[in-house]
C-alpha cells in the first residue's frame, strides 16, 4: 500500500519527531507553559489553512464518496480546533492575531501552492503526514500519562480513536487516489520535514 | 535607482530593503571573486523561481483589470525568454537546470503561488513589484563588465527599468492596505535567496 511505503520511506523524519525535545517535553510534562502556548497559536493558524486545503481538496473530487470524507475531516479539524480554543481560554493565549513563524507559513503557503495548483492525489500527499504523525506521537506518548499530566488534554485528543479513524481514512483515499511517483513522494516527505521543523520554531522564539 | 527607492514601499521597509538587496554573492561578483559552485548554484536556483514565478504570474494576470494586464503581459513573455535564456546557458556552461529546490528556493516559489491564488491582484502587483525592483537595484549596483557582464546587464538595462517603472505606477494606481505586508514578505524572502546562493 502506498501509504505504508511512503511511511516507511521517511521514517527517519518521524523519529526525530518523535525524540524532538519539544515532544519529549510534551512526554515528561516538563515542556515550558511559553513554549507550549506559542506552538498552540501557530498550530491553530496552521489548522484553518489544513481547512481550507481539505475544501479546495473537495472542490477538486469527482467521487461523492471522496466529498463526504472531506467533509467529515473538515468537521474534525474544527472539532481539533476546539481543542485549541479551549488551551486559549485557559492560557490567555490570543489566537485572533497569530503571527506566523517562518517555519509556519512555508507550511502553510506549500499546502495552499499544492491544494490550488496541484492535483488531488498531490493534495492528499501533502495532507497525510500531518494526520498519521499525530496519530502516531499521541499513541507514543499515551504511555506517559499519569493522573494530573499537564498536557493529557493534547496526547489524550491524538490518542483516541476519534483522531485515529480520519487518519486511517485519510491514508486509504490516498491509496485510492494516488500512485507511487516523485511529485507525490516529494509532497509526502516535505511536509514531514515541514512537521518537524514545527516543532522546533516554538523553542527557537525568545519569549 | 534613486526613483524606486524613495517610493513609500520601499521607505516603509526599512532595514529589510538593503537586506534584499545587498549580498555577499553580488559583492564577490564585483570583486572578481565568485566561487563557481556559488554561481551554479545561482544559476540552477534562479531558473527553477523563475519557473515558479511564471505560474505566479500567470495566474496574476488572469486576475488583474485590462488596463493593467499589458505590462505583465509584457512581464511574462520576457520572463519566458528568460528561462531560454537560463537553458542555453546552462548548456554552454556544462551545467545541470535539473536539480532539487532548495528548502530557500521552495519557499519563495511556494508563497508565490500560495499568493496568487488567495491575494488580490492590488497586492500581487506589489509582490512582482518587490521582486522585479529588489533584483533591479541589487544587479545595477554592479558595472556590466567583467566575466559576469551579460548576467549584470539582464538586470540593469533600460527597458527593465520602464517594466518596473510602470510596475511601481501600477501599484500607486491600484493601492490596497495589505500591500505593504506583503512587499515586505518579498523582501524577506529575496535577502534569504542572496544567502543561501552564498551559503548554500
Amino acid at each position: 500500500m502506498l501509504h505504508g511505503l511512503l511511511w516507511q520511506l521517511n521514517s527517519e523524519i518521524t523519529r526525530r519527531c518523535l525524540e524532538h525535545p519539544f515532544v519529549r517535553g510534551l512526554a515528561d510534562g516538563t515542556l515550558e507553559r511559553e513554549v507550549f502556548k506559542r506552538y498552540v497559536a501557530q498550530d491553530a493558524f496552521f489548522l484553518r489553512t489544513f481547512l481550507r486545503a481539505y475544501a479546495l481538496a473537495a472542490a477538486k473530487s469527482d467521487d461523492l464518496e471522496h466529498v463526504r470524507l472531506f467533509h467529515q475531516l473538515m468537521a474534525g479539524v474544527v472539532d481539533e480546533l476546539k481543542l485549541h480554543a479551549g488551551y486559549a481560554a485557559k492560557l490567555g493565549i490570543d489566537l485572533g492575531h497569530v503571527e506566523p513563524y517562518p517555519a509556519t507559513s512555508a507550511y502553510t503557503n506549500f499546502l495552499l501552492r499544492i491544494a490550488w495548483h496541484g492535483s488531488l492525489a498531490e493534495i492528499v500527499a501533502a495532507m497525510v503526514p500531518c494526520m498519521r504523525l499525530y496519530t502516531f506521537l499521541g499513541s507514543e506518548l499515551s504511555g506517559s500519562l499519569r493522573p494530573e499530566h499537564p498536557y493529557e488534554d493534547w496526547i489524550k485528543t491524538y490518542s483516541s480513536d476519534d483522531f485515529r479513524a480520519p487518519a486511517r481514512q485519510l491514508e486509504s483515499l490516498l491509496d485510492n487516489v494516488a500512485v507511487d511517483c516523485p511529485t507525490g513522494r516529494d509532497a509526502y516527505r516535505y511536509a514531514m520535514q515541514c512537521e518537524l521543523d514545527f516543532f522546533s520554531a516554538p523553542m527557537e522564539v525568545p519569549p | 535607482m534613486r526613483e524606486f527607492e524613495q517610493s513609500t514601499l520601499i521607505v516603509r521597509a526599512g532595514d529589510l530593503w538593503s537586506q534584499a538587496t545587498k549580498a555577499q554573492f553580488l559583492s564577490a561578483i564585483r570583486d572578481g571573486n565568485l566561487p563557481q559552485e556559488a554561481f551554479s548554484r545561482w544559476l540552477a536556483q534562479d531558473y527553477l523561481f523563475a519557473r515558479g514565478a511564471t505560474t505566479f504570474l500567470a495566474v496574476t494576470i488572469a486576475k488583474t483589470p485590462r488596463p493593467a494586464q499589458k505590462v505583465l503581459i509584457w512581464g511574462l513573455t520576457a520572463l519566458d525568454l528568460e528561462l531560454d535564456w537560463f537553458e542555453e546557458n546552462a548548456q554552454k556552461r556544462g551545467l545541470d537546470l535539473n536539480v532539487a529546490p532548495h528548502q530557500t528556493c521552495r519557499r519563495y516559489v511556494d508563497f508565490l503561488v500560495a499568493s496568487a491564488y488567495s491575494q488580490p491582484f492590488e497586492v500581487l502587483l506589489a509582490i512582482l513589484y518587490g521582486a522585479e525592483v529588489s533584483y533591479l537595484c541589487a544587479w545595477s549596483a554592479l558595472e556590466a563588465t567583467g566575466p559576469y557582464a551579460e548576467f549584470i546587464h539582464r538586470w540593469s538595462n533600460a527597458q527593465f527599468v520602464e517594466y518596473v517603472r510602470q510596475l511601481l505606477r501600477l501599484c500607486e494606481q491600484y493601492p490596497h492596505a495589505d500591500q505593504q505586508a506583503q512587499f515586505n514578505e518579498v523582501l524577506r524572502h529575496e535577502r534569504d535567496f542572496w544567502r543561501m546562493t552564498w551559503e548554500g
